[in-house]
């Protein structure tokens, strides 16, 4: 049995790590495959004895005799009279809709209550609450996964220079971090939000600017530490290069603390989009995301399935991803039996 | 007359089960000391705490038992009895005086709150019994004394501190668990002639609990011999230095170190610094350049010969560990260090790393000179690796595995992480280390003060035997004078970061020359 193993094993060993894992890692399997469980084309459909895969391949009105150059809108009365006829069928995903399609031939006002139509209801401006959910909670996920990963690299980076090199090095790099870590971030993304278009890669910049600077003090302190333990004094008399010792010696002792971080930096940055869309500072508006849903809550808050239903599945995520940390930090310690 | 007895007492763990104590009988007599010697583990300080009631119920369960303590079993007194008894009647010093007094209070109010709880609370009785105790246990400078931090004290200062706090209620029993191991030889013997005068006169009683045989041997009436929990040997302390009974007692009394090198060395230099000089900026303001130093040491020249062992002994801070650090090439020095006719101090980094093999190093902490993360394996490859990377994994798995067994560890514990493994057997593991590489000298750095007695006389054998073997040069660095004298065919006395004496093991022993050297060889019950 080598080493992974002993951690996997450890790692199954508390339920509470088993179920938050499978549950979060289902819910994210299944998200990632949001274009075919939500959406508002066939996965498949069948017209005049001819195929089509609306969901792969983007058909104009006019492959169907229409008369428009643009995609063709299969909830349109023309589309579904046409799939309507006989010898034509059309597969739909599970739950009909996409984050941005809107139903116009509904009798409800909008925001509307769950209905067997729309299965938890519709925001404001009639799109589906469930495909938004589950397409926010995939671009939060990622977003986060994206903006923890280069957290970490440029913060494990500046860190284990600043704390393995000491001296001048360390004293330069913290004065710019003070500086740096000094910029007021809100206002800087309010400034970019309006001088370029907002998207998500911008503000995965700017936020990663910005999202290293409390590893790397963590990192930091560590290294300070570890550079002067007895076994990496041993290893430089063994003629170990520096690269080899930080790598070898220092870092896997100080990873406990970036693996302590992780769960907290991924639920953090799952927050921080939330709370800028809550703000309407974060993504662009047509963009499926939880803050927004939130946001829409709290301007209808006799729409209970608005906020309900985000609520819900914002808490999950976090809960399990905490959960799921602190098991990783528990199994990999190998001082605990 | 008895004043505290133990009965029966037997204590285990409540998480693992293991039995911890077994069956402990003991009774202390009025104005008498017991010795309680035993390595670690063995049950020496779960005892001491006993008696005070001290023991933490969440962890540790009283099987069965009695502490008698005039007349009353302790273990069934109810915590506010033994909190007034605690320091008023049974007092208790631990080994680290750092860990023992709150770092953000005087040491005035420390010692106040002791007197406020259990003395007096007129605050001018309270000042005039705070001085006078600090007097007593030889402080001067009372006031000084008793305004500063404990940070600003040193470390023999602060154990007399702790001896005052324990005794400024003159209890009827003080437990001193390892009160002087944590100091350096010429002041343990300070610190345990004040206890022993404070016994005296104000008639107390002593349960003094070490590791350390000769102490116990200087400074008790009684004796009792603990190993895993047991008693094994119990009487007058005479009677079981000089007629040990049990098979234990003996082979604690035999591993005290005796003189184990046989053979003598040859009169080629491997080694040789001369004027050997290092010092350290002080907190110097950023913008000024370097204006004070602390120097570590100044011009030092010490030789070592090819198969010899040179002993570097000195207390704490007197520049030891410094001297292990500039011969490493671990930090920057004036002055030349040659190896093997190459002047190492022309060399820069890069050329130094070329020459690491040829001199290694063992530390004095086995717990820490062992990265947790990395298996047996990886860690005595690693040097291997960066010496020759074509080399293959096959051929390391044999090295690595002749290496254990050179160093009397079996070879199927080669997948295992350090913390599966004894103190001792982590030294043998170091040792293993530094040997993968060939050297031509090995620096050892105090290898043995954090091990047990017995453990340290096998290591001190693995260390001659293997030099025998392969005809090594060795640097041994300690504070313990009597390690230095069964291993080193020379001596380097060094202090305040000069060396002060240097002459053969012999010749240091019976005709020391400075005052320091007389000093050091008293401490260490050598005369």
């Amino acid at each position: 049995m080598n080493k992974y193993d002993i951690y996997w094993a450890k790692f199954l060993k508390n339920k509470r790590n088993k179920y938050s894992l499978f549950i979060f890692g289902f819910i994210f399997i299944l998200s990632l495959f949001a274009e075919v469980l939500s959406n508002d084309k066939p996965i498949i459909m069948s017209i005049d004895s001819k195929l089509y895969f609306p969901i792969i391949m983007t058909y104009s009105d006019k492959h169907f005799n229409g008369h428009f150059d643009t995609e063709a809108d299969y909830k349109d009365n023309f589309m579904t009279q046409k799939l309507e006829m006989k010898s034509n069928w059309a597969i739909f995903p599970l739950n009909p809709h996409s984050y941005d399609s809107i139903n116009l031939n509904k009798s409800t006002p909008n925001p509307a209550p769950p209905s067997q139509y729309n299965y938890l209801g519709t925001d404001d401006r009639g799109r589906d609450v469930l495909a938004r959910l589950l397409y926010g909670f995939r671009l939060s996920v990622l977003f986060a996964f994206a903006l923890t990963a280069i957290g970490i690299l440029i913060g494990l980076f500046f860190g284990a220079l600043q704390g393995y090199y000491a001296g001048k090095v360390d004293l330069y790099l913290q004065r710019f971090i003070e500086v740096w870590g000094s910029m007021p971030e809100l206002y800087l993304l309010i400034i970019f939000s309006s001088l370029f278009e907002p998207s998500v890669l911008l503000l995965i910049i700017l936020l990663s600017l910005f999202g290293w600077m409390g590893l790397s003090d963590y990192v930091r302190a560590e290294f300070l530490k570890g550079r002067n333990m007895e076994y990496v004094i041993a290893a430089r008399t063994l003629g170990l290069s520096d690269t080899k010792i930080i790598l070898k010696h220092i870092l896997p002792n100080s990873m406990v603390s970036v693996i302590t971080f992780l769960p907290f930096r991924i639920s953090g940055a799952i927050l921080v989009l939330t709370s800028l869309d809550f703000l309407g500072l974060g993504v662009p508006p047509d963009t499926p995301s939880l803050g927004e849903l939130l946001a829409q809550g709290k301007e209808n808050i006799e729409a209970w399935w608005l906020s309900i239903s985000t609520f819900l599945v914002l808490t999950g995520t976090l809960l399990s991803l905490i959960f799921i940390g602190e098991g990783i930090r528990e199994s990999l310690d190998s001082r605990s039996e | 007359m008895k004043i505290l007895e133990i009965k029966n007492l037997s204590l285990k763990s409540k998480k693992s089960n293991v039995l911890l104590l077994n069956n402990i009988n003991l009774t202390l007599n009025k104005g008498e000391t017991l010795g309680i010697v035993g390595e670690s583990g063995s049950g020496k300080t779960l005892t001491g705490l006993s008696v005070t009631g001290l023991l933490d119920s969440g962890i540790f369960e009283v099987i069965s038992g009695e502490v008698i303590y005039s007349n009353q079993n302790l273990l069934a007194c109810p915590e506010e009895y033994l909190r007034s008894i605690r320091t008023k009647k049974i007092s208790m010093i631990f080994q680290e005086p750092m860990l023992s007094l709150n770092p953000v209070q005087t040491i005035k109010k420390q010692l106040d709150e002791v007197i406020k709880l259990h003395v007096t609370k007129i605050k001018k009785d309270i000042d005039s019994l705070s001085k006078e105790i600090i007097i007593k246990t030889g402080l001067e400078d009372v006031d000084k004394i008793l305004s500063s931090y404990p940070h600003m004290l040193s470390g023999g200062q602060r154990q007399r501190v702790m001896i005052a706090i324990a005794l400024v209620c003159k209890p009827d029993i003080l437990i001193a668990d390892e009160p002087t191991t944590a100091l350096d030889v010429t002041l343990q013997l300070q610190i345990l002639d004040l206890l022993n005068n404070f016994k005296i006169e104000n008639s107390m009683s002593m349960i003094l609990v070490s590791h350390d045989l000769d102490l116990i041997k200087n400074y008790s009436d009684h004796i009792i011999i603990l190993n895993n929990g047991v008693i094994v040997e119990d009487g007058l302390t005479k009677d079981v230095f000089e007629k040990p009974k049990h098979e234990y007692t003996k082979k604690l009394i035999l591993s005290k170190p005796n003189k184990i090198i046989t053979k003598n060395p040859g009169d080629k230099k491997i080694l040789e610094t001369k004027n050997l000089s290092c010092r350290f900026p002080l907190n110097n303001p950023f913008f000024i350049k370097n204006k004070k130093y602390f120097t570590a040491l100044s011009n030092v020249n010490i030789h070592v010969n090819i198969g010899e062992t040179v002993g570097i002994v000195g207390e704490s801070g007197s520049g030891k560990t410094t001297l292990a650090m500039a011969i490493m090439q671990l930090l920057n020095y004036d002055g030349n260090i040659i190896f093997d006719n190459q002047n190492l101090s022309m060399l820069s980094n890069k050329d130094v790393r070329k020459y690491r093999n040829n001199f290694q190093i063992v530390f004095q902490d086995p717990f820490s000179s062992l990265s947790p993360r990395l298996n047996i394996l990886e860690i005595l490859s690693e040097g291997l690796v960066a010496f020759n990377k074509d080399i293959k994994y096959n051929e390391l798995l044999d090295i690595c595995a002749s290496l254990l067994s050179e160093v009397g560890l079996s070879n199927d514990m080669l997948l295992r992480y350090p913390h599966q493994f004894s103190g001792g057997q982590r030294q043998r593991i170091a040792i293993a280390r530094a040997l993968s590489m060939k050297p031509k000298l090995i620096i050892f750095d105090e290898p043995t003060s954090a091990l047990d007695v017995i453990v340290q006389k096998n290591i001190l054998e693995l260390i001659v035997s293997l030099q025998e073997k392969y005809s090594l040069s060795y640097c041994f660095i300690s504070h313990d004078l009597k390690v230095i004298k069964s291993i080193s065919h020379r001596i380097y006395v060094i202090k305040d970061s000069e060396i002060v004496e240097t002459n053969s093991t012999e010749n240091i022993l019976n005709y020391p020359k400075s005052d320091y050297t007389k000093n050091l060889i008293k401490s260490s019950f050598l005369s």
